[in-house]
């Protein structure tokens, strides 16, 4: 069986394997945060696990956040480069080019948070091989959720320079209020329902409560280090939380399928002359 | 086996309140070249977006094999090859990543994709490429390798839409060479829009698009037989006897630069005139009507790139 889901996904392996420049940025990019965070982290004292092991899985989440949205951009390269007019004189379902877009953005970005666990094994990180393994399966299923929601804002975007604006009007606050840098215990209380409304809170939470072994945590440890959280009058733990991460992308793959099969692409610009 | 593998009636396709295509008809019979000719902005490009299934159409029948290119999209799919006016490669990956990567969209099976993959290269004589990356290659060569990957599966109708824009006139021979000799060996059903008269002249058949509404329908030579006469010239120390035998047979012959010019209806009056005054002639040229001139006669402007 050749599927065009599988190949799409090889074909994006393929170019980010090339793509050097990218490479380095990536791991790069990881090391500074890693590097400037550590002293954070090293000032506010351990929450939960150790100081190294909270500030790597927090860098982690990230990473795949940021790569998965901007791998989505690949599509916005396609039409501009033309490739997707290739791709949509195929007999190929829709769904299916949706799938495998989503699949390679949370192959890409899954495969760079590995690294930053990697990397994290230098700032004092400790993990087992099951709760490594537990640990990638996570950034694995949050690689696709935010690859979908990268989706959908690449269909809504259709250009380049819109999308890397709609990237950090979406990123930048969701950054900052998921706790993945700065603690949710250490916000301000009406901040809290944002900070609950937030994907990338859940997929934090979901990450650390598994890379840093925290099964045997107590609740009222899992609540004081944002891993728990009161909502309402209950307490939504970290699986719940990947559930809706799940969820969550889902919805958006949903989103993106029937936004990418209602688009006209009639007024396909492509920029690349065919003669050089 | 069907006799039109193409069927066009009444297609319109808007944007807004204005009509790209105005209840365009047309038919592409099997196994032929068939060109699709127009100026610029003349609906060309839009007319082959609602055939390949890239654009919906706002009004009219569109049907490719006898399937409906709307209801059975994919079924109707699975027969074309398309060449769009643009660079559609993946210019990271190399030629042959490029094919493997469009078969597997075809659905076909893997083991058969070096077979084809190979095939196709050889086609066009690009095999020697297979591996450089698609960015490092020419215009031409680009074309090519984008006939080689649309004829990979093995479609029954190709599409090119303006396939020789921005290549040298060398390379436009190379590709209309490369298109003929697959039609000739494949049999399969050829699709092309052009600007160029010239190069429409390889097609069996030609549809002539103005302003979204067709102006004409027909083979090339019939085309030229109804709307074009044979341009005769002839250079002599004294035309005077060929000037006064042509008026005597209706024509209006004109002196220019020295050269006696006359349009002529056919062959047999140059024999003929050639036969009477032809130890007199210093030079003789006898040109036939393009298609160029078709087009003028039809819309009253020329085609232009």
């Amino acid at each position: 069986m050749n599927s065009p889901v599988m190949a799409l996904l090889a074909r994006n392996l393929l170019k980010f394997g090339r793509d050097r420049m990218r490479l380095f940025m990536t791991l790069f990019m990881s090391g500074l945060f890693l590097f400037a965070f550590s002293f954070v982290t090293r000032g506010a004292g351990p929450l939960v696990g150790t100081p190294g092991g909270y500030l790597v899985s927090g860098v982690a989440v990230m990473t795949v956040f940021q790569t998965a949205l901007n791998s989505s951009m690949s599509m916005l390269e396609d039409l501009s480069g033309g490739f997707l007019k290739e791709i949509l004189v195929a007999p190929v379902p829709r769904w299916q080019v949706a799938a495998g877009q989503i699949l390679s953005s949370m192959a890409i970005s899954a495969l760079q948070g590995a690294v930053v666990l990697a990397m994290g094994f230098f700032v004092g990180l400790r993990i087992d091989l099951l709760h490594g393994l537990l640990a990638f399966l996570v950034l694995l299923g949050m690689g696709a959720s935010f690859g979908a929601i990268g989706l959908y804002l690449a269909t809504v975007a259709k250009e380049s320079a819109n999308f890397q604006l709609l990237v950090v009007l979406v990123s930048l606050p969701l950054t900052f209020l998921s706790g993945a840098y700065i603690p949710a215990g250490m916000m301000p209380r009406f901040l809290l329902p944002v900070v609950w409304l937030n994907p990338l809170t859940w997929a934090t939470a979901s990450f650390r409560y598994v890379a840093l072994g925290l099964e045997h945590a107590s609740s009222s440890d899992l609540l004081r280090a944002g891993i728990s959280f009161p909502v309402g009058g209950a307490v939504v733990g970290p699986l719940a939380g990947m559930g809706i991460v799940l969820a969550l992308g889902g919805a958006f793959l949903l989103l993106s399928v029937e936004r990418f099969s209602r688009a006209d692409f009639s007024r396909i610009k492509i920029f690349k002359r065919h003669h050089r | 086996m069907v006799d039109n593998r193409i069927e066009v009636r009444g297609l319109v396709k808007k944007y807004g309140e204005f009509a790209a295509v105005d209840g365009v008809s047309f038919d592409v019979k099997d196994n032929s070249i068939f060109a699709f000719l127009g100026p610029n902005g003349a609906g060309k490009s839009t007319t082959i977006g609602v055939l390949s299934t890239v654009q919906g159409r706002s009004a009219g029948e569109v049907r490719i094999g006898g399937r409906d290119v709307a209801r059975d999209r994919d079924a109707v799919r699975r027969d074309l090859g398309v060449v769009f006016q643009e660079s559609t490669l993946d210019g990271k990956l190399t030629v042959r990543e490029n094919l493997r990567l469009h078969l597997s969209f075809y659905g076909i099976p893997r083991a058969e994709v070096p077979r084809r993959t190979e095939a196709a290269l050889a086609l066009v004589d690009m095999e020697e490429w297979g591996n450089a990356p698609a960015e490092s290659l020419s215009g031409g060569m680009k074309r090519r390798v984008e006939i080689a990957r649309a004829l990979s599966h093995e479609p029954r109708v190709l599409f090119l839409d303006e396939p020789t824009t921005g290549l040298d006139p060398q390379t436009r021979a190379n590709v209309w060479e490369c298109v003929r000799r697959l039609q000739a060996t494949r049999g399969t059903t050829v699709f092309l829009t052009t600007h160029s008269m010239e190069e429409a002249e390889i097609a069996d058949h030609v549809v002539v698009i103005d302003k979204g509404k067709v102006v004409a329908d027909d083979t090339p030579a019939h085309l030229k037989r109804l709307h074009t006469r044979t341009t005769l010239r002839a250079r002599m120390d004294d035309p005077a006897g060929l000037e006064a035998f042509l008026r005597e047979t209706g024509l209006e012959p004109r002196l220019r630069d020295g050269w006696l010019e006359a349009k002529v209806p056919g062959a047999a009056l140059v024999v003929e005139a050639v036969r009477r005054f032809g130890g007199d002639l210093r030079d003789l040229e006898v040109s036939k009507g393009t298609l160029n001139d078709v087009f003028i006669a039809l819309t009253g402007k020329e085609i232009r790139e």
